[in-house]
C-alpha cells in the first residue's frame, strides 16, 4: 500500500460511501471526495497517459490547474472527455474512463513515442509534415488526430438542459478561500448586495486544506461559521460550483455554474450548467494562488505532486498520497508539507532544500539534504525513488511519492483579461495584478499575501474601501488570530540542472526544458513565439501551474529578468466552458424566435405547407387530393386566381401608422415619389430610396386621415424601413410634426383576388365597394357585416381585380373563413407566396430579388416615380451621379425561352448570342423565373444592360452551375394583360 | 460575452438590444454639392480610438443615440440621443 | 347576412387548460385587454405623459420618449380611444390585438425572469410601477412591475407564441403553470 485514507479526520462523510469506476474497476470513495482524492484513497494513482509521448501521469495538483489527471465521465451522450479529476465531485454510480491510452492504461502502446522523442522535439510537426500538402489531408492529421487527441467526443445529441441567466450585483466576489469570505461579509453586512462565486464545491479555499487554529476553531470550522452568517444575509448571493471564467467590457463577468455535473441521473426540469453574465458595480478577485511546480528530470511521473496539493489531500480529504514521502522545496512550504505529514504517521523520505539555509522548523528525526537537487526519478507508473545530487555527489533516496514546492504564483488571470499585463515582482519573485482601475482589485494571496490571517485582514479591507466608495457605512470586521502559520516564503529556482529525465515545464502538452532551448537557438524568441512553437501553455489547462516557469526558464537561458520577458496574452476562458453552456437554452425550437400569422390557424385548415420566411412561417402552396407536386397546385392557385379568386395571407407586411401635421411631407421626403398631394382615401405605390440613390423598398402607403397615415413594406424590410423612418425622423427631420408606431401586429391582411373578388367581397363588407364607390386605389374603413370595422385597400399584386382586407388580428382567422365560405360558389381558392409569386412576375412586378441593393428606379422601370422637382428626398441628390444614370446599364427586362418547352433559372447569367460563356462577355442576370401556368411556359425577370433598347433580341440564358445555355427572346416585363384591362373592372 | 450601453433613456443595457449604424455625419443640405454628399454617403474617416457612431436602441425606446467611446479599449464618453445632439451641435455651430 | 366572427387569441394554441391549479409560480394571460399605442407630438412628450397618467382605469406603460402603451382591463377600447383621443397633442392607434399581455409571478419571478432579461429587477432598481422596453428572451417587449414579485410582460402578437414558449421552459425549474386569467 502507497497511498491510503487515513482513519480520521479530513472533510470527508466517513459515514456515506459512494462507489464509482474507473476503467471498468469498481472502487469506494465518501461524501466529500473529488474522483482524485477517491482514486488516490483507493492507491490508484496512475490516471492519464500525457498527449504527445504517452507517459505514465498522476495527478500533480488538487484543483483546477490539474494538467495530468484528465479523465472522462460519464457514457452514452453525457459521455464527458478531459474532466480534471482533481476538481470532480465524487457521486454514487460515477464512471470514470482514463483517456489517451490504448489498449490500456497500464499498457499503452503509444508510449513508444516516448522512445521517438529525439524526433518528436519543438516544431517536429512544423518540419516533418511540411509536405506533400495533400497528405495531410490523407494521412498526417488522421494519424496525428488518432495519437495525440485528448478525451474522445460522443456524436450522440447532448440529452441535458442548458440555460444563461442575468446576475447583478454591487460587489462580486471570486473565490471563497480566507480572502473572499472574509470580503463577502465585510461587504454584506454593510449593506452592499453581494455575490460570491466559487469554483468548488464547498467554500473555503485554503482553509479547508491547511492545519490551522483561527479563532479557536479549526480553520475549515471557521470557515464554516463565516459560510453559515454569509447564507442568513439577504443581501448575498452565494454561488458554489460556480467558475467566473471571463472579464469583459463594463464590469460584466461570465461564469459558468455546474448545477447538476454531480449527480448521476440530472433532473429533466434544471439545467445541467448554467451559464452567467453577472453585472457588477465592484469586484475582488479573490483567487488565490497557484503552487509552482519544480523543474527536474523525471519530475512528470505519478507521484510527484506539488506540496500545497499533497496538504490538501491529507488535511481536506485525509488520504496520505504515499507511505514514504520526500519533499523538493525552496521554500516554507515543503516543510510545512512534511510537519503535517508527519503529524499523521506518514515516515518522511527526506526533505531536499534547493537553498542553503532556512529558518523552517524541521519534523522531529528528519533528514534535510540543503543545497540539494533532486536530478532523476525512479520507477515508471509510481515513482520508487529519487536521484539526489549535492555538492556533486549522488544518492539515491527510495520513496513512494514527492511534494515539490517551487513557490507561488498569484492567480491573477481574470484582471488580464482585458488587454493588461501582469507585473513582475522581484520583491514576490511572481507576476502581480496590474492595476486594472478602481473597480477591480485582487486580494489575499492572489494580491501576493503570504499568511491566512494577512488574506483574512486583506479581503476585508478592500470590501470595506468598497463598501464606503458605493455609499455604504463600512463595517469594520473584527479578525481573530490565526495560530500554527508558516512562513511561505521562498527562493526563485526555475531550473534545476543536471536532470538526468526530461524536465516538463508543460506536464499536459508534454513540453520539457530542451524543447525551449530549440525555440531560443530557432530565433522563436519572443514569448508568444516560444509558446507556439513548443505549445507550452496551449493545452487544455492554458499552462496555469508551467507558464510561469517557461518564463522564468526562458529568462535564465537569455540572461534577464522575467519582466523583460513578459507573459503571453490572458484571453477568457479561465478554465474550459462547454458548447452546451455556451448556447444555453438557444438551441432546438428555442433557436430562435418564430413568428406566426394570425391567419396561421386558417392556413393550416386550408392544408397550406409553410415556407420560413426570415422569421415568418408563410403559407407557401395549398397541396390538394391528388396533386403530386408543389407546381400542380402553384399552377392551379394561379389559374384559379385568374379565372375566379383566390385568398392569400399577406398579414406578414409590415405596417406602419404614421400621425402628425407634417406626415405627408415626411413620406414626401422618404419616398421618391410625391405624397403631399394623395387625397385622403387612397393608396398610392412609393418607392423608398437610399441615400445612395439605389431602391430601398417599395410598398403603398394610405392616407386614412388629413394627418394619418398607414405606410407598408415589404415583409423583408418591414424592421428595416421603420429603423430608416426612425433615422429621418430621429436625426434628419427633428423639427418635423410627426410620429409613428409598427401596427404591424395588429392587423390580420388578405389579398382576395380574381375577377370575382368583387362579388365575394361585397358579401363580407357591408360598404358599397363598386368601382364607381370602391375605385382602384380606394382605401377607408369599413364595416363588416356584423359590425367589424375592417380597412379596405384596393390595390393588387397580381394585376386582377384585387382587395386587401385588414382586420384586427384576432378575427383574421374567422373572417378569412368568412371569405372562403362567401366565394365557395365563386369557386375561390386558397394561395400561398408561391402562386403570388407567380402572378406576380406575370405583371412584372418588382420584389427584393429585383431591388437587390443595385439597382436604380430607372433600372426597374420606375424612372418616372423620381420626384426631382421636389426639393428633397432621400436618395435624390446621388441619383443622377456618374454611372447611375450610364445608358448601359442593367435594366428590368421580361425573357420567354425561345422553344417554348425550355426551362431556365434564377441566377444564370446573360450573354450574346455566339459569345463566349464566360464573365467577360457578361450581359447581366435573370432576377426571378417561374412557370406561368397562364402561358404554359416559363418566364422570367432579368436585369439586362441596356435592356430596354433590346426588347426582341435574341439572348442566351447562360447558367454555369447547371451547366446549360438556353436561348430566349427579351420583352417587356409584363407578360399578361398590359393593358391592364382586368385591373380596372 | 457583453458589453454594456447606458441609454438615457431605458437605462444599462446589453449589446444585444442595440444595433450600430456608423458614423455621426451631419446630412448636408438639399443644395449642397455632390462632392458634400458622396463625402456624406461615402467617406469616412475609420479612426482607432474616440469615435462618435449612432447607436440605434431596437429592442428599447427606438431612437437613435450617439454613443462617444473608444472604439480601441470601449470606453465610452457619453450617450446622447440622436435629436439632442444634433441640436446642442446646432447650438455650437 | 350578418358575421359571427370568432375572435381567437395566439396563445389558444399554447395553453391547453390541462393545468387547472395554478402554482405559485403562475404565468397568466388576458384574453381581451385593451391596449393603445400612445405617441405624443414632438415638443410635448411631457404634458401627454402627465395627461396620459391622470387618466382613469388606464395603466401607462413606457415605450420611449413620446411613446406609450395604454392598458385597461377594466375599460371597453372605445371608452379608452375616448379618453386617449381627448388628451391634446396625442396620436393613438387601437393595438389591442396587436399585442398579448401575460403576467408572471410567484416567489421565483425575479430567478425565472433573470434568465430572459439583462435588466436588474431587483426593486431598488426596479421599483413597482416601472416599466420599459427590452429584449425579452430573443423579443422585444414590455416589461413592467405590476407588485413585489408580480410583472407584466406585453409582447408583439406574432412573437407571443415564441415568448410563452421560452418563459415556460425557464419555469421549469419553478415549476410555473400558466393558464388565461379567468379560466
Ligand atoms: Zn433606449
Amino acid at each position: 500500500m502507497t497511498s491510503y485514507r487515513l482513519d480520521s479526520g479530513g472533510l470527508v462523510n466517513r459515514s456515506y460511501a459512494l462507489t464509482f469506476s474507473f476503467d471498468g474497476k469498481s472502487f469506494k470513495g465518501l461524501d466529500g471526495d473529488t474522483v482524485a482524492s477517491a482514486l488516490l484513497a483507493n492507491d490508484q494513482m496512475l490516471m492519464g497517459r500525457s498527449f504527445k509521448y504517452h507517459r505514465p501521469r498522476g495527478p500533480v495538483t488538487a484543483g483546477s490547474s490539474e494538467p495530468n489527471a484528465l479523465v472522462t465521465i460519464g457514457s452514452g451522450a453525457r459521455n464527458e472527455p478531459n474532466v480534471r479529476a482533481t476538481v470532480a465531485e465524487l457521486y454514487a454510480g460515477l464512471t470514470a474512463v482514463s483517456q489517451n491510452r490504448w489498449p490500456s492504461l497500464s499498457f499503452d502502446m503509444g508510449s513508444v513515442n516516448s522512445l521517438l522523442s529525439p524526433l518528436l522535439g519543438a516544431g517536429f510537426y512544423y518540419k516533418t509534415f511540411m509536405w506533400p500538402a495533400k497528405f495531410w489531408e490523407w494521412v498526417y492529421e488522421p494519424v496525428i488526430r488518432r495519437a495525440a487527441g485528448l478525451g474522445k467526443m460522443v456524436m450522440e445529441a447532448d440529452p441535458d438542459r442548458y440555460e444563461k441567466s442575468w446576475a447583478h450585483c454591487d460587489l462580486l466576489v471570486v473565490g471563497a478561500g480566507p480572502a473572499g469570505l472574509m470580503a463577502a461579509l465585510t461587504a454584506a453586512r454593510s449593506g452592499v448586495r453581494v455575490i460570491l462565486a466559487d469554483e468548488g464545491f464547498r467554500f473555503g479555499g485554503s482553509l479547508l486544506s491547511e492545519n490551522l487554529n483561527i479563532g479557536g476553531v479549526s480553520a475549515a470550522d471557521y470557515a464554516t461559521g463565516l459560510i453559515a452568517e454569509l447564507a442568513s444575509l439577504p443581501n448575498v448571493t452565494l454561488m458554489p460550483r460556480t467558475t467566473v471564467f471571463g472579464w469583459y467590457d463594463d464590469m460584466v463577468f461570465g461564469a459558468v455554474e455546474r448545477v447538476q455535473k454531480h449527480v448521476a441521473s440530472p433532473s429533466p426540469d434544471l439545467a445541467v450548467e448554467r451559464l452567467w453574465r453577472i453585472v457588477a458595480k465592484r469586484a475582488i478577485l479573490a483567487s488565490g494562488a497557484e503552487e509552482r511546480p519544480l523543474v527536474f528530470g523525471g519530475n512528470d511521473k505519478p507521484g510527484v505532486m506539488t506540496a500545497g496539493a499533497v496538504r490538501t489531500y491529507l488535511n481536506r480529504y485525509s488520504v496520505a498520497v504515499g507511505s514514504k514521502v520526500a519533499v523538493f522545496t525552496n521554500g516554507g512550504s515543503g516543510y510545512r508539507t512534511a510537519a503535517d505529514l508527519a503529524a499523521r504517521g506518514v515516515e518522511i523520505a527526506a526533505i531536499v532544500d534547493a537553498r542553503a539555509a532556512s529558518e523552517d522548523v524541521v519534523p522531529a528525526g528528519v533528514r534535510v539534504i540543503r543545497n540539494g537537487a533532486v536530478v532523476a526519478t525512479k520507477g515508471r507508473k509510481r515513482i520508487d525513488g529519487l536521484v539526489v545530487e549535492r555538492a556533486g555527489f549522488q544518492e539515491e533516496i527510495s520513496c513512494d511519492a514527492l511534494a515539490m514546492a517551487g513557490g507561488w504564483s498569484p492567480i491573477v488571470h481574470l484582471m488580464c483579461q482585458r488587454g493588461q499585463k501582469p507585473v513582475w515582482s522581484e520583491e514576490k519573485q511572481a507576476f502581480m495584478a496590474p492595476d486594472v482601475g478602481s473597480a477591480f482589485v485582487a486580494a489575499g494571496s492572489a494580491a501576493g499575501t503570504d499568511t491566512v490571517s494577512a488574506a483574512l485582514r486583506d479581503g476585508a479591507a478592500k470590501a470595506s474601501a468598497f463598501a464606503r466608495d458605493l455609499g455604504f457605512a463600512a463595517y469594520e470586521a473584527n479578525i481573530p488570530d490565526v495560530e500554527g502559520e508558516y512562513d511561505a516564503s521562498f527562493a526563485p529556482l526555475w531550473y534545476v540542472p543536471g536532470a538526468k529525465d526530461k524536465a516538463f515545464v508543460d506536464f499536459q502538452n508534454d513540453v520539457h526544458v530542451s524543447d525551449l532551448g530549440i525555440a531560443q537557438r530557432e530565433a522563436f524568441r519572443h514569448i508568444e513565439h516560444t509558446k507556439r512553437y513548443t505549445t507550452a501553455g496551449m493545452a487544455t489547462d492554458q499552462g496555469k501551474l508551467g507558464n510561469v516557469n517557461t518564463i522564468g526558464i526562458v529568462a535564465g537561458m537569455r540572461g534577464v529578468s522575467p519582466a523583460e520577458i513578459g507573459t503571453t496574452t490572458f484571453r477568457p476562458f479561465y478554465t474550459p466552458v462547454s458548447f452546451g453552456a455556451l448556447a444555453g437554452a438557444s438551441r432546438g425550437e428555442h433557436a430562435a424566435p418564430t413568428r406566426t400569422s394570425p391567419l396561421h390557424g386558417w392556413a393550416k385548415k386550408n392544408g397550406a405547407t409553410f415556407v420560413e420566411a426570415g422569421l415568418w412561417y408563410r403559407s407557401s402552396w395549398f397541396p390538394k387530393e391528388g396533386e403530386k407536386t408543389w407546381r400542380d397546385s402553384v399552377d392551379r392557385e394561379v389559374r384559379n386566381v385568374r379565372e375566379n379568386a383566390g385568398l392569400c395571407d399577406v398579414s406578414t407586411l409590415g405596417k406602419i401608422e404614421i400621425f402628425g401635421a407634417n406626415a405627408g411631407e415626411f413620406l414626401d421626403r422618404i419616398y421618391s415619389n410625391g405624397f403631399l398631394k394623395l387625397p385622403v382615401g387612397k393608396a398610392r405605390y412609393g418607392l423608398m430610396l437610399r441615400e445612395d440613390g439605389m431602391v430601398f423598398d417599395d410598398g403603398t402607403t394610405s392616407r386614412l386621415g388629413p394627418n394619418h397615415y398607414v405606410l407598408t413594406t415589404t415583409t423583408a424590410y418591414a424592421t428595416e424601413v421603420m429603423t430608416h423612418l426612425e433615422f429621418a425622423s430621429q436625426t434628419l427631420w427633428p423639427d418635423l410634426d410627426v410620429c409613428f408606431t409598427s401596427v404591424s401586429d395588429q392587423w390580420a391582411q388578405m389579398s382576395l383576388a380574381g375577377p370575382k373578388a368583387r362579388a365575394i367581397m361585397s358579401r363580407i363588407v357591408e360598404d358599397d365597394i363598386s368601382d364607381a364607390a370602391f375605385p382602384f386605389l380606394a382605401a377607408r374603413t369599413v364595416t363588416l357585416r356584423g359590425g367589424l370595422a375592417a380597412r379596405l385597400f384596393r390595390i393588387s399584386f397580381s394585376g386582377e381585380l384585387a382587395y386587401e382586407l385588414a382586420v384586427p388580428a384576432g378575427y383574421g382567422e374567422a373572417v378569412a373563413d368568412a371569405i372562403m365560405e362567401a366565394g365557395r360558389e365563386d369557386g375561390i381558392c386558397a394561395y400561398g407566396v408561391e402562386a403570388l409569386n407567380v402572378l406576380r412576375v406575370e405583371k412584372g412586378f418588382v420584389t427584393h430579388s429585383e431591388i437587390d441593393g443595385r439597382a436604380t428606379a430607372d433600372d426597374l422601370g420606375y424612372g418616372k416615380m423620381m420626384g426631382m422637382n421636389k426639393p428633397d428626398f432621400i436618395g435624390k441628390h446621388l441619383s443622377t451621379r456618374f454611372g447611375l444614370t450610364a445608358a448601359d446599364r442593367l435594366q428590368l427586362v421580361g425573357l420567354k425561352p425561345i422553344e417554348a418547352d425550355k426551362e431556365f433559372k434564377a441566377g444564370a447569367h446573360l450573354l450574346k448570342e455566339n459569345a463566349a460563356p464566360s464573365m467577360a462577355s457578361d450581359q447581366g442576370f435573370v432576377s426571378s423565373v417561374c412557370y406561368s401556368p397562364t402561358l404554359g411556359h416559363y418566364i422570367g425577370l432579368a436585369m439586362l444592360k441596356s435592356g430596354r433598347e433590346r426588347i426582341g433580341e435574341r439572348i442566351i440564358v447562360w447558367d454555369g452551375l447547371r451547366n446549360s445555355e438556353v436561348p430566349a427572346e427579351v420583352c417587356a416585363p409584363v407578360f399578361v394583360d398590359p393593358g391592364n384591362t382586368k385591373l380596372n373592372v | 460575452m457583453a458589453s454594456l450601453i447606458s441609454c438615457p433613456h431605458c437605462g444599462t443595457r446589453p449589446k444585444e438590444e442595440f444595433s450600430i449604424r456608423g458614423a455621426v455625419v451631419a446630412r448636408p443640405q438639399p443644395g449642397a454639392k455632390e462632392d458634400a454628399w458622396y463625402r456624406y454617403v461615402f467617406i469616412r474617416d475609420n479612426p482607432k480610438g474616440r469615435y462618435q457612431e449612432y447607436w440605434h436602441h431596437a429592442a428599447g425606446c427606438r431612437r437613435f443615440l450617439v454613443v462617444d467611446r473608444d472604439n480601441l479599449t470601449h470606453e465610452v464618453f457619453a450617450v446622447t440621443d440622436a435629436t439632442e445632439f444634433a441640436k446642442n451641435a446646432e447650438v455650437a455651430r | 347576412m350578418a358575421l359571427t366572427l370568432l375572435h381567437r387569441h395566439v396563445l389558444d394554441d399554447h395553453i391547453s387548460g390541462f393545468e387547472t391549479n395554478a402554482n405559485p409560480n403562475h404565468l397568466s394571460v388576458f384574453r381581451r385587454p385593451v391596449i393603445f399605442s400612445v405617441l405624443a407630438k414632438v415638443g410635448q412628450e411631457r404634458a401627454v405623459g402627465a395627461a396620459l397618467e391622470a387618466a382613469a382605469d388606464i395603466a401607462v406603460r413606457t415605450c420611449a420618449p413620446g411613446e406609450w402603451l395604454a392598458v385597461s382591463q377594466t375599460s371597453g377600447s372605445e371608452t379608452v380611444a375616448g379618453q386617449l383621443s381627448a388628451i391634446v397633442d396625442a396620436s393613438s392607434v387601437d393595438q389591442s390585438d396587436g399585442k398579448v399581455l401575460l403576467t408572471v409571478s410567484g416567489p421565483s419571478v425575479r430567478k425565472i425572469l433573470a434568465k430572459c432579461v439583462a435588466v436588474d429587477l431587483h426593486p431598488d432598481a426596479f421599483a413597482d410601477g416601472h416599466s420599459t422596453n427590452m429584449l425579452i428572451g430573443h423579443v422585444t417587449g414590455n416589461l413592467a412591475r405590476t407588485g413585489a414579485d408580480r410583472f407584466e410582460i406585453i409582447v408583439p402578437r406574432s412573437f407571443a407564441g415564441s415568448v410563452f414558449e421560452e418563459l415556460m421552459e425557464m419555469g421549469r425549474e419553478f415549476a410555473l403553470t400558466a393558464a388565461f386569467a379567468g379560466d
